[in-house]
C-alpha cells in the first residue's frame, strides 16, 4: 500500500501521536479509518500556516503560543455549518426525556420553563428549539417556555434578530412548518415569522465573562454545543463553571456530539438517554 | 463455541500504563476499554455494563477515589470488581481505596502475572490462558 | 401559554469583592463555589490560596483553582506547589492541573519539584509538565529519565514525553531500561515507545 498523502506526508507514528494529542485537548477521537481524512486537514493546516514540516507545525501547535494554529485545526477537522434542526437527534432527546423531568421536577418552582442556545449565533438553534416546541410538544399549550438565545458575537446577534434564511438552512424542515413560520421575502430568502421571532430573547454575552454570566440564572436546560473545543484548558473549564451557574439544580445541559464533558470539569453529573450522554448539574441531595 | 470475553476497563491518564494494561490482559483473553480520567471512566461505564475496573488515582479531572465512588453510587451503580492501582504507597492509601469502594488495592509497578491472575479471579471466568 | 418573551434584561447582580469574600463563608457549597469563581482580583489570591486545602467540597476547591490559575503568577505557583505532596488525591491532582496551565510562573519552581525528596511530589511535577506549554518542558523531562532514582518516575516522565519522542530520544530510553532492569512496565513502556 502506498502513502495516503501527498505533500508533507504523515507517517503513523506521525498520525498516532497527532490523534493523541487531539483527543486530549479536544475530546474528539478520530479512528484509524478516518486516517485520509485527518491527513488531507492536517496537510492543509500545516500549508496555511507556513510550516514546511509536520514536526514543525506540531510542535507549535502543542507548544500553544499560536493560538490561530488551534483554531484553523479545529476548523478544519470540525463541520462548523449552522443550520435548522442541525444534531436534531439531541431535541429529540430534549422533547422526549428531559422536558418530561423537567416538568416532573419543577412542580413547586414557579415561572416558565427556561431554555438558553449559547452560543446562538445566526439563530438557527434557539429558532429550532421554538419551532420543535411548539409542533411537537403536547405541554405546550399549558406552559411558559422561556426560550433565549446568547451569542459574544454581535454582527451575528443581528442576523439572529433579522432571522432571514437561504434554502440550504432550512432544508431540513418540514414543508409545512416552512410554510406556516416562514415569510417568502426575496429569493429563495426566508423570514421567520415575528411570532416566533418576538418570542426569543437574544442576548450578548461571553461564556468566559463570568460577572455578566452571573446575571443569568435558573435556566432548566441549557445548549453549549461546538464551543468548548475551541476553548484553552482554563477558558473551558472556566465557561463549564458559568454554566453551572446559569442552570437550576437538576438542569440540563446538552454540548455538541463529538463533545464531552469528561476533558473539561467534573462539576456536571452525565447522564445517559436513548441518545445519547447528557449533562446535569447535580441536585445536592445525594 | 465462544464465550463472552469479560469487559475491563483500563482507566488511567498515561497512555503507556493504558497500553501496558490492555496488552497483558488482551493477552490474557479479556476484552479491553480505555478510559483516560475518572470522568471518561464514569461516562463509559454509563454505556457498557463492564465485569472489572482498573483504576489508577492521580488523574485529572477526576481522580481515581472519586471515579470509583462514582462507579459505585447511583449515578452509575455497578457491582463489577475494582482494582486501584497506585504509585503512591502513603499509609491510608489503601483504606481509602476500599472506603471508596474498591476491591482491590496495588502498588505499581505490578508483576504481569499478578494482575492476570488476580483479574481472573475478581472476574470468576475461566478465561483461557 | 406557549412561548414566552423575557422583555427585561436580568437585573444586574453587583457584587462586590467584599460581597463575594463574605459569601466564601457562606454554608452552602455553591455560594461558596460562587465566590470562589468571582473573586478575580489579585487582592483575593491570599485568601484563596489560605483555603485551598481545608475546603473540602470538590466543586468549590475546583472554581478557587480555575480562579488561581488565572493568575500565573510567582505567588500562586509557590503557594500551590506545596499541595503536591497533599494525602488527598483530588488536592494534589486538582493543583497538578492548575499548576499545568500555569506556563509563566510554573517554570520557576520546576527545579525543586525535580528536587524534591518525595517521590510522589516528582511523578505529579512530571503530570505538570506533561500538559504545560512552554518550550522547556521537554529538557526537564528528560533530565528526570535520565537521573531520576525513582523508577516510577522516570516512567511517569517517560509517558509525559511521548508526544514529543523523537529519534534523539532512543538512546536515553535505552539507558533508562539499563538503570531498572527489574522494572517490567519501564522496559514494556521504552520497547513501545521505541517501536
Amino acid at each position: 500500500m502506498t502513502s495516503a498523502t501527498a505533500g508533507t506526508g504523515l507517517t503513523g507514528a506521525d498520525f498516532e501521536k497527532f490523534r493523541d494529542y487531539f483527543y486530549k485537548r479536544t475530546g474528539i477521537q478520530f479512528s484509524e479509518s478516518k486516517r485520509y481524512f485527518v491527513d488531507k486537514r492536517i496537510d492543509n493546516c500545516i500549508r496555511a500556516s507556513g510550516y514546511d514540516s509536520f514536526a514543525g507545525w506540531f510542535g507549535a501547535l502543542r507548544l500553544g503560543d499560536k493560538p490561530a494554529l488551534l483554531q484553523e485545526l479545529i476548523n478544519q477537522l470540525t463541520v462548523n455549518e449552522t443550520y435548522f434542526l442541525r444534531e436534531d437527534y439531541q431535541f429529540d432527546a430534549l422533547l422526549n426525556a428531559v422536558l418530561p423531568e423537567v416538568l416532573k421536577n419543577r412542580s413547586r418552582i414557579p415561572g416558565p420553563i427556561k431554555i438558553l442556545s449559547l452560543p446562538c449565533s445566526t439563530g438557527e438553534e434557539p429558532y429550532s428549539i421554538a419551532l420543535r416546541l411548539l409542533e411537537e410538544w403536547p405541554h405546550i399549550d399549558t406552559v411558559d417556555v422561556e426560550i433565549h438565545g446568547a451569542d459574544i458575537d454581535s454582527e451575528v446577534l443581528a442576523r439572529a434578530r433579522h432571522a432571514s434564511y437561504g434554502e440550504r438552512s432550512l432544508q431540513r424542515v418540514p414543508k409545512p412548518w416552512v410554510a406556516k413560520y416562514f415569510n417568502l421575502v426575496g429569493a429563495g430568502r426566508y423570514q421567520l415569522d415575528e411570532s416566533i421571532r418576538g418570542a426569543v430573547t437574544l442576548h450578548q454575552i461571553n461564556v468566559c465573562d463570568t460577572a455578566t454570566m452571573r446575571n443569568f440564572r435558573d435556566f432548566d436546560v441549557v445548549f453549549c454545543r461546538n464551543v468548548l473545543i475551541y476553548f484553552d484548558e482554563l477558558s473551558s473549564r472556566r465557561a463549564a463553571e458559568n454554566l453551572y451557574g446559569s442552570m437550576r439544580p437538576g438542569a440540563y445541559l446538552f454540548l455538541g456530539h463529538s463533545e464531552s464533558m469528561s476533558r473539561i470539569s467534573p462539576i456536571f453529573t452525565p447522564t445517559r438517554l436513548p441518545e445519547g450522554i447528557v449533562y446535569q448539574r447535580p441536585t445536592g441531595a445525594k | 463455541m465462544t464465550e463472552t470475553q469479560p469487559k475491563v476497563l483500563v482507566v488511567d491518564d498515561a497512555a503507556t500504563v493504558r497500553m501496558y494494561h490492555s496488552t497483558l490482559l488482551t493477552e490474557a483473553g479479556f476484552e479491553i476499554h480505555e478510559a483516560a480520567n475518572g470522568l471518561e471512566a464514569v461516562e463509559a461505564a454509563l454505556g457498557t455494563a463492564f465485569d472489572l475496573f482498573v483504576v489508577d488515582v492521580n488523574m485529572p479531572k477526576m481522580n481515581g477515589y472519586t471515579c470509583v465512588e462514582t462507579l459505585r453510587s447511583e449515578t452509575v451503580g455497578t457491582p463489577a470488581p475494582v482494582i486501584m492501582i497506585s504509585t503512591e504507597d502513603r499509609p491510608g492509601d489503601a483504606d481509602r481505596a476500599y472506603a471508596a469502594g474498591a476491591n482491590l488495592y496495588l502498588v505499581k509497578p505490578v508483576v504481569p502475572a499478578r494482575l492476570v491472575r488476580i483479574s481472573r479471579m475478581l472476574t470468576g471466568r475461566g478465561v483461557a490462558a | 401559554m406557549g412561548l414566552v418573551r423575557r422583555n427585561a434584561e436580568p437585573e444586574p447582580q453587583t457584587m462586590g469583592p467584599g460581597d463575594l469574600l463574605a459569601q466564601l463563608d457562606d454554608p452552602d457549597p455553591d455560594r461558596r463555589r460562587e465566590a470562589a469563581l468571582g473573586l478575580e482580583a489579585e487582592s483575593a489570591v491570599e485568601v484563596l490560596l489560605d483555603r485551598v486545602a481545608t475546603e473540602d467540597e470538590p466543586r468549590v476547591r475546583d472554581a478557587m483553582l480555575t480562579t488561581l490559575a488565572a493568575h500565573d503568577t510567582d505567588a500562586v505557583a509557590a503557594g500551590l506547589a506545596v499541595h503536591l505532596a497533599s494525602d488527598d488525591a483530588g488536592l494534589r491532582t486538582g493543583v497538578a492541573e492548575a499548576l499545568a496551565s500555569m506556563p509563566e510562573s510554573v517554570p520557576a519552581i520546576i527545579p525543586r519539584l525535580l528536587e524534591d525528596p518525595d517521590h510522589d511530589v516528582r511523578v505529579m511535577a512530571a503530570m505538570v509538565l506533561a500538559d504545560l506549554q512552554h518550550p522547556e518542558a521537554t529538557t526537564w523531562l528528560t533530565v528526570m529519565i535520565k537521573d531520576d532514582p525513582h523508577p516510577n518516575v522516570v516512567a511517569s516522565a517517560i509517558d509525559a514525553l511521548l508526544p514529543s519522542l523523537g529519534p534523539e530520544h532512543t538512546e536515553l530510553l535505552e539507558r533508562a531500561v539499563r538503570r531498572f532492569p527489574d522494572d517490567p512496565f519501564l522496559r514494556f513502556t521504552v520497547e513501545a515507545a521505541l517501536r
